[in-house]
């Protein structure tokens, strides 16, 4: 019967081209919304394994820069070890700060660092890693050396270049003082720059790294920490490790949380799965409502070939099986028709109904970023995939069950008197 | 209730005591069969004769188990209909009756070898099997070389052959014929008539007709009106 069911989807060639047609808008819809949200969820899961899964510590009201007027407070070299033994703690990474004054621009930031670790940009720590255009970066050879690789912005106030770094030196001198930045009773110290960074902005580009032991000794800091990164495991463990940082170290630090993560994933990932799932509900319900007229037709129009074939010794639930078979048929050739115009439209299609549907419901800073994720992603992940293949089959089943009742219900003689 | 009638060796193929079938239509009610009795050995051709609307096809329906009836008890082929659920009846209608209609009702997508290998699919048979079968009865109705056929490339008389071969694809003790000339002219319906002449002499055969000629072959005439036997 599942043989006569399929070989009946033949049967009325022009109906059968317009529901494939039909099936095809929704089937394709189903599958852009689809690749919308898996290229949503795969830019989620990016942000949360790489940007976002860190929390910052700082002494309590002050910025923890060493020679910056009222902000020099810094956090006690303890939290370290507080903040490390926390559960769901991956790494913790230490910074001391400190300013100098520069023609041109208002000052530069000093920065120790541990060799290796994140160079983060003052304030910016979501810019990303400083990259290395000329010299090379810091080393663990480098540690107790008064070496530093510095931004591109403080080369030029340095007139240190590609030509002269294999000698060029800068000196901080600690008594300079600016309208913000004290003066420190410490020696002038002389740096040999190794290599320099382009960081792409302008402020990021004023910074200059030191190992952070060679800052303790220039700056006379044997502990203390202007800035603690305390990194989770995962963005999902964030709020437990900064609960447990708030109740050790809350007197002492503010904390601040990195909300771009969980702030993306609480507005536009949400926005973006209940836009798709209603889109995907709207689009199976299309496909759903096709089917279900298709099928209801087919019933109608072949009754009495029903009443025939009970007649013959088909059961009913035999009959209905070959009319589950065709609407299950014709779903799968709307799907794969809708496929077919997804890979070959699939690439260009979600940006623009991203731009067009979804856009206007996200907060305005992520737009352009997503605009950027969906464009390579068009592609359907296993579980789009799946989606897509339950989906069509619930179209099927769902779409053509009204007809399978009424071919179960069906009396044969009520069948074989049928006009 | 056990299914098997009582145990006889004199029993009919078919037997209908008191059967009456009473449709509703709204509030009016039809009276299609009132109280028929009717006892039919086998084998041979039975003709079923009476004016339209008499309750013929109500007749041939509820004996081939296409219909209950009201009230009254059937017994065919050794069953009581009354007794089997509609699993039963499925199985009844496959291996106990073939049935042949006045429009052919011939599957239009399938060729004229698939028609008849429906009802042995239905059966289980095995598609070899159930191709050499068909064959053979195509063959046997001179329908052979048509047999990758469709219907609508069949002449009339062609396409009530292939039926007739069809009732007969799971080898059924009863066939049941609603009208099998009705669609046909005399010529053809000439042909119909021997074949299923011939199908009688080794099985029960009730045909449903108005052709005069075609009821003069009957070994048996039952006349029927009102829903009635009147003689």
């Amino acid at each position: 019967m599942v043989l006569l069911g399929l070989r009946n989807l033949f049967r009325a060639k022009t109906r059968l081209a317009v529901a494939v047609l039909l099936l095809a808008l929704p089937a394709f819809l189903l599958l852009v919304l689809q690749a919308i949200l898996t290229a949503v969820e795969t830019h989620t899961e990016t942000l949360k394994r790489n940007v976002d899964n860190s929390l910052q510590l700082r002494a309590r009201g002050s910025m923890g820069h060493v020679n910056m007027q009222g902000n020099e407070t810094i956090l006690p070299q303890s939290a370290l070890d507080t903040a490390i033994r926390i559960p769901g703690v991956a790494a913790v990474e230490q910074y001391l700060l400190a300013m100098t004054p520069t023609e041109g621009h208002n000052f530069a930031m000093i920065v120790g660092v541990n060799p290796g670790e994140t160079r983060r940009l003052e304030s910016h720590g979501e810019a990303g890693n400083p990259r290395i255009v000329a010299g090379r970066d810091l080393t663990a050879a480098d540690r107790g050396q008064r070496v530093a690789v510095i931004g591109q912005g403080v080369a030029r106030w340095a007139r240190i270049t590609s030509d002269n770094l294999a000698s060029a030196t800068l000196t901080l001198d600690l008594k300079r003082t600016h309208p913000v930045i004290f003066a420190l009773e410490r020696p002038p110290a002389t740096l040999r720059i190794v290599g320099v960074y382009a960081s792409g902005y302008v402020f990021g580009d004023m910074q200059l790294f030191v190992p952070i032991d060679t800052f303790r000794e220039i700056y006379g800091v044997p502990e203390g920490i202007s800035w603690l990164f305390v990194r989770a495991v995962s963005a999902d463990r964030l709020p437990e490790v900064e609960a447990a940082l708030r109740r050790e170290l809350g007197e002492a630090a503010d904390i601040i949380a990195p909300i771009a993560a969980a702030e993306f994933e609480r507005t536009t990932t949400r926005a973006v799965r209940r836009f798709s799932a209603i889109g995907s509900a709207l689009a199976a319900a299309l496909m759903v409502i096709v089917v279900f007229f298709v099928t209801l037709i087919n019933v109608r129009e072949r009754t009495r070939e029903i009443g025939t074939l009970m007649a013959l010794g088909a059961s009913g639930a035999g009959v209905a099986a070959s009319f589950l078979a065709e609407a299950l048929a014709l779903a799968a050739l709307g799907a794969t028709a809708g496929a077919a115009v997804f890979a070959v439209a699939g690439s260009l299609v979600p940006g623009q109904l991203f731009g067009v549907a979804v856009s206007p419901f996200l907060p305005a800073q992520y737009k352009d970023a997503l605009r950027g994720a969906l464009a390579p992603a068009a592609g359907l992940g296993p579980s789009g995939a799946g989606w897509f293949l339950l989906a069509t089959a619930f179209a099927a089943c769902a779409g053509s069950a009204w007809g399978l009742r009424q071919v179960v219900k069906l009396s044969p003689v009520e069948a074989i008197r049928h006009e | 209730m056990s299914d098997r009638a009582p145990g006889n060796s004199q029993a009919p193929l078919v037997l209908l005591e008191q059967i009456t079938k009473i449709y509703r239509k709204d509030t009016q009610e039809v009276r299609a069969l009132d109280g028929i009795d009717l006892r039919i050995e086998s084998p041979g051709m039975v003709a079923v004769v009476g004016p339209s609307g008499s309750g013929k096809s109500s007749l041939l329906h509820v004996i081939g188990a296409m219909d209950r009836p009201t009230g009254g008890e059937i017994v065919v082929a050794g069953r009581r209909l009354a007794a089997l659920g509609n699993a039963e009846l499925t199985a009844f209608r496959r291996n106990t009756v073939g049935f042949v209609f006045q429009t052919f009702n011939l599957i239009p997508n399938l060729t004229a070898l698939e028609n008849v290998a429906l009802p042995m699919e239905f059966n289980g048979v095995d598609k070899r099997e159930r191709r050499r079968r068909a064959l053979a009865l195509l063959d046997r109705v001179g329908l052979a070389p048509r047999a990758t056929h469709r219907p609508g490339e069949l002449s009339g008389g062609e396409q009530q052959r292939v039926a007739i071969t069809r009732a007969l694809a799971n080898d059924p003790p009863l066939v049941l014929a609603d009208e099998p000339t009705g669609n046909l002219d005399s010529t053809t319906g000439q042909l119909i008539y021997e074949l299923l002449e011939e199908i009688a002499r080794g099985r029960t055969v009730i045909v449903v007709t108005h052709a005069e000629p075609l009821a003069q072959r009957a070994k048996r005439v039952i006349h029927i009106q009102d829903g009635r036997l009147v003689s």
